[in-house]
């Protein structure tokens, strides 16, 4: 198709403002699925997409739309709307020439549709500003396009308003993306460039390349060369997601699809990557991406030492599909041989380590998560630490920094008070706040990014009723007193749960993590002392008393199936444990060092 | 593999497998459903008395003696429910026709019938002992009206006594009595007294339990309001500990985790259950175990007679442990007793005929903990093991494939 009929667009917007449910919408009014084929979120291929009702992985799908008489091709490219996943909204950017700014016309302007906002206006994209929820009774659209002015900047004087739910306004909608965003403005006979936006990996086709051609146009059996890695592999198959792969044997100048060739080997395909014709005319790299930044890491083991090649398997096929975390092979004395992994947030997170579980069958001890740190040696030179373990004794630096981020949270006015009290809870520093609307409020702080990750989220959340929201950047990293918290059960050092501290909070959080781990800890057959300690001296004790009494008083013939299927739940919860000296630990116990759930 | 427990057909449908009935000799269990009121912490399948029809009852779980019952039972133990609930007229009658379809009254060495005091005097006990009963257990489990009216029972103190009396006037020579021990606010020391006061009447064999809130009970219900409180860990083993040198100073021996007799007075029909033996049950709830697979009835009254009447079956679930499983089952339940079991009476019991052992690796983890230990062959729990007894289960248990 000629590229003046191709339109490349993305829909960025806050988590739950309807993003899947207007992709939904838009494949249903073009005729792509059938009503009754319909799933919800039909774009969100994961099972845990579903069940979190969020999307986590952008996903391609081209659909095609009459104007006027002319058919055109508008390629959409689904994006994350959480926090953590800024990283994969700038990759599908990078393969738009424009943006759906959806928000919500109720909740208004959030956080993240700021955040998401800017990202587009810095790739250069068309932005247009979509009112979701329209028929709502509580919908103040003219409100809603006052925040995107005053907060983005964006003339939202004629946006669009529909309802992704029943279909309103999506038909002008369609007609305005091919109006309002720019053509695709590559030539079809110039040096082949297409950009690799994303990948999965398929048990029986290998990896499926997820591009779009930028320059050129790309046929089945050409040998094609990826840049980066420097790898040559043949197109077997090419084609597009119609949402279901269809072949297209071709695909020219702005066409977003997919490139299949049998590839096994992970670490072939690159994210951010160009391909190019093998033995063609030599080409310019595309633009890369900016590289993920890993801001919270956290250590993962297997459950049964055994599997550590299969986590390590897990890891390298999730990479795949997820590039933007990272991971090393670490050893801890309490855990074994595990993984050190490095996220972009505390979801992200949550969504790796559901994943190896689920798609690989994988249990795992999960530590908990910890930021980078700095510091600063006796002869001036920095170093950077990814675990507590690394930190060294304090004679042998001279300063530990620490990494604060610039916090933007935005609540209704009267939830005001109530953020400025968590923030003083998590160390942070007031920088101003302004008023978007009458009722609404952007307030910025800078936090410590280990206080963020603590609680802060959870906190805020349940301190707004749900109402604030937030979003972050890392500014900097600045010298903090920050000490090394130990745990320690009956004398064993748990290296796992050693964390990083203010001084001022070490008590509190010292005994706040013992207390949980002593719920999680079942009794066993000896007394166990858990302890917190910073440096040589203890700070807190808990005991768990020895079990001394455990039997079933009657045990006759109608009581034997009961009695083994109750001991055999009771021992069910076994398969996420470690032993460490001779005490059984629970995976949940290695997250004590989490905030969240204090009871005094 | 894991034991496969299905659930049976519906009514009308026919059973799974044609059964018979068991082999000659099997232990025969009888379960009559009726009580005068339910116990609040009574979780077997009983059901009050309100003057419902006791005797089609009574002809379901004949018919279905006469469907599966053993000749020749070695043991026969009449549970409930309440068995002496019954009239005269209606346990003679039973009781005929049972022995008509098993011979039980020359077969068996232990026939036992559970009474609870308010059913039982002189003549229902002279009765019983002429049917072909030989030993009665009586339900005390308090010395105290107002505990026993927290237990929803509807007798007396007094009345647990006469009852006994009446039992001994009418020859039974074999007496066992029920107690329940560790209820919220007793003490070890008032449980001393009461329990000597029962040692001294000289009752052949004695139950004491530690009162257990069991599922789906009233106490349950009432220890999850706050009504009710365990008793802390410490005061329950304290009158773990009081029961056993109390019935030992009065020459009783603990022979199981709850259960003290005289020489020779063991229960029989229950030490069967703990060599994991097969047993043929009767009536509403009644559970069997034949060859390796265990089984058991619907527990309600009506739609068990319905069954009966239908297809002769009116079983629930069934369920055949892998060899392992069965194995590990028989080291459980071997170990409550205190004659302790060996290994090669363990695989014997359980029919396992592989090779290697599994059990060898536990049994010598559980040694080295000190919770059982090994003279001659044959392992037993320790002191510090018995009232562990369920945490050496979940041993064996954790190491089932």
């Amino acid at each position: 198709m000629d590229t003046k009929h191709i339109r490349n667009f993305c829909i960025i917007a806050h988590i739950d403002h309807g993003k899947s449910t207007l992709a939904d919408r838009m494949l249903e009014v073009t005729g792509s699925v059938d009503k009754r084929d319909m799933r919800a979120q039909l774009l969100d291929s994961m099972d845990l997409e579903r069940e979190r009702g969020i999307t986590i992985k952008a996903s391609a799908v081209t659909v095609y739309h009459v104007y006027k008489g002319t058919k055109y091709e508008l390629n959409l490219i689904d994006t994350p709307g959480h926090v953590d996943f800024n990283y994969e909204v700038q990759k599908a950017l990078q393969a738009c020439e424009g943006a759906l700014l959806l928000v919500d016309a109720s909740q208004g302007v959030e956080a993240q549709t700021v955040a998401n906002a800017y990202l587009a206006v810095e790739a250069d994209l068309t932005v247009l500003p979509v009112i979701n929820k329209v028929d709502l009774p509580h919908a103040q659209p003219e409100v809603v396009c006052e925040e995107i002015e005053n907060s983005i900047g964006i003339d939202s004087s004629d946006a669009s308003r529909v309802s992704a739910k029943s279909g309103l306004g999506v038909p002008e909608l369609l007609d305005r993306i091919v109006e309002k965003i720019p053509a695709p403005t590559g030539l079809p006979d110039a040096p082949l460039r297409c950009l690799i936006f994303d990948a999965v990996y398929n048990e029986y086709r290998g990896i499926i390349v997820y591009m779009r051609v930028v320059d050129g146009t790309i046929k089945e059996r050409e040998q094609i060369h990826m840049l980066g890695t420097d790898k040559v592999y043949e197109a077997v198959e090419l084609g597009r997601f119609t949402p279901e792969m269809k072949r297209a044997g071709v695909l020219g100048p702005g066409d977003v699809g997919y490139f299949i060739s049998n590839i096994k080997q992970l670490g072939d395909v690159r994210i951010g990557d160009t391909m190019t014709l093998y033995k063609g005319p030599k080409v310019k790299m595309l633009p890369g991406y900016r590289p993920p930044m890993h801001m919270v890491y956290a250590d993962f083991f297997p459950t049964n030492s055994g599997d550590f090649e299969s986590l390590r398997e897990g890891l390298a096929t999730l990479s795949l599909s997820d590039s933007s975390f990272s991971f090393e092979a670490v050893t801890s004395e309490a855990l074994g041989f595990g993984f050190r992994c490095g996220f972009l947030g505390l979801l992200h997170m949550e969504i790796v380590q559901e994943r190896l579980e689920r798609e690989h069958d994988l249990d795992m001890i999960q530590t908990a998560p910890t930021v980078t740190y700095k510091i600063k040696l006796k002869d001036g030179t920095l170093s950077e630490i990814h675990s507590p373990g690394q930190l060294p004794n304090p004679d042998q630096y001279e300063e530990i920094l620490e990494p604060y981020a610039r916090v933007s949270i935005m609540v209704p006015a009267e939830f005001i008070g109530n953020v400025m009290q968590i923030a003083a809870d998590h160390r942070g520093t007031y920088v101003r706040q302004e008023h978007l609307s009458p009722t609404r409020v952007q307030l910025l702080y800078d936090i410590p990014l280990a206080e963020l990750i603590y609680d802060f989220f959870d906190k805020l959340k349940s301190s707004t009723r749900g109402y604030g929201t937030l979003n972050y950047d890392i500014s900097e990293f600045k010298p903090s007193e920050l000490v090394k918290l130990r745990i320690l059960v009956n004398g064993n050092e748990i290296d796992a749960l050693t964390s990083i501290v203010h001084k001022e909070q070490a008590e509190f959080r010292g005994r706040s993590a013992i207390k949980k781990m002593r719920k999680e800890i079942a009794r066993h057959l000896f007394e166990i002392a858990i302890q917190a300690a910073v440096g040589a001296r203890i700070i807190a004790r808990e005991t768990i008393s020895a079990l001394r009494k455990d039997v079933t008083a009657k045990c006759y013939g109608g009581d034997i199936t009961r009695k083994r299927k109750l001991l055999e739940k009771q021992k069910a919860g076994k398969r996420r444990m470690r032993q460490i000296g001779n005490v059984d630990i629970p995976q949940k116990a290695f997250l004590a060092v989490l905030g969240g759930d204090d009871e005094d | 593999m894991s034991a496969t427990q299905k659930p049976r057909a519906a009514p009308e449908a026919p059973p799974t497998a044609p059964r018979e009935r068991a082999p000659t000799g099997t232990p025969l269990y009888v379960h009559l459903p009726f009580c005068a009121a339910k116990c609040h912490y009574c979780d077997f399948f009983s059901v009050p008395d309100k003057g419902q029809d006791r005797a089609a009852n009574l002809n379901a779980i004949q018919r279905e003696a006469e469907l599966y019952a053993p000749r020749n039972p070695r043991t026969v133990f009449i549970g409930g429910g309440t068995p002496s609930l019954l009239s005269i007229a209606e346990l003679t009658e039973f009781l005929d026709n049972l022995e008509r379809i098993t011979s039980f009254r020359s077969s068996a060495v232990e026939v036992t019938a559970e009474c609870n005091p308010e059913s039982l005097d002189r003549d229902k006990a002279r009765a019983l002992l002429d049917l072909g009963v030989t030993r009665l257990s009586i339900g005390f489990q308090s010395l105290h009206d107002e505990v026993l009216q927290l237990f929803g029972r509807v007798h007396s103190v007094e009345q647990s006594f006469a009852a006994f009396e009446s039992a001994r006037s009418a020859g039974v020579t074999d007496l066992n009595i029920d107690l329940i021990y560790a209820i919220p606010g007793q003490t070890p020391e008032a449980w001393e007294q009461d329990l000597g006061r029962v040692l001294a009447l000289g009752a052949e064999h004695l139950s004491a339990y530690n009162l257990t809130f069991e599922e789906e009970t009233v106490f349950h219900r009432w220890l999850s309001q706050g009504r009710l409180a365990k008793s802390p860990e410490e005061v329950e083993l304290a009158h773990f500990e009081v029961t056993r040198r109390l019935t030992q100073a009065a020459g009783l021996e603990a022979y199981e985790i709850s259960n003290f007799a005289r020489t020779n007075r063991h229960c029989r029909h229950n030490v069967n259950y703990w060599h994991n033996g097969t047993y043929l049950g009767i009536g509403p709830s009644a559970v069997s175990k034949v060859g390796a697979t265990r089984g058991g009835n619907l527990k309600a009254i009506l739609p068990y007679n319905r069954r009966i009447e239908a297809s002769g079956d009116a079983r629930t679930w069934e369920e055949t442990p892998s060899a392992t499983e069965r194995l590990f089952e028989t080291w459980w339940l071997g170990l409550r007793l205190a004659e302790g079991i060996s290994a090669s009476e363990a695989r014997e019991r359980a029919d396992f005929s592989a090779s290697e052992d599994p059990a060898l690796a536990i049994t010598a983890g559980l040694v080295a903990d000190g919770l059982i230990e090994e003279t001659d062959a044959r392992f037993r729990l320790t002191a510090r093991g018995l009232p562990l007894a369920d945490y050496v289960a979940r041993r064996f248990l954790a190491a089932a494939p």
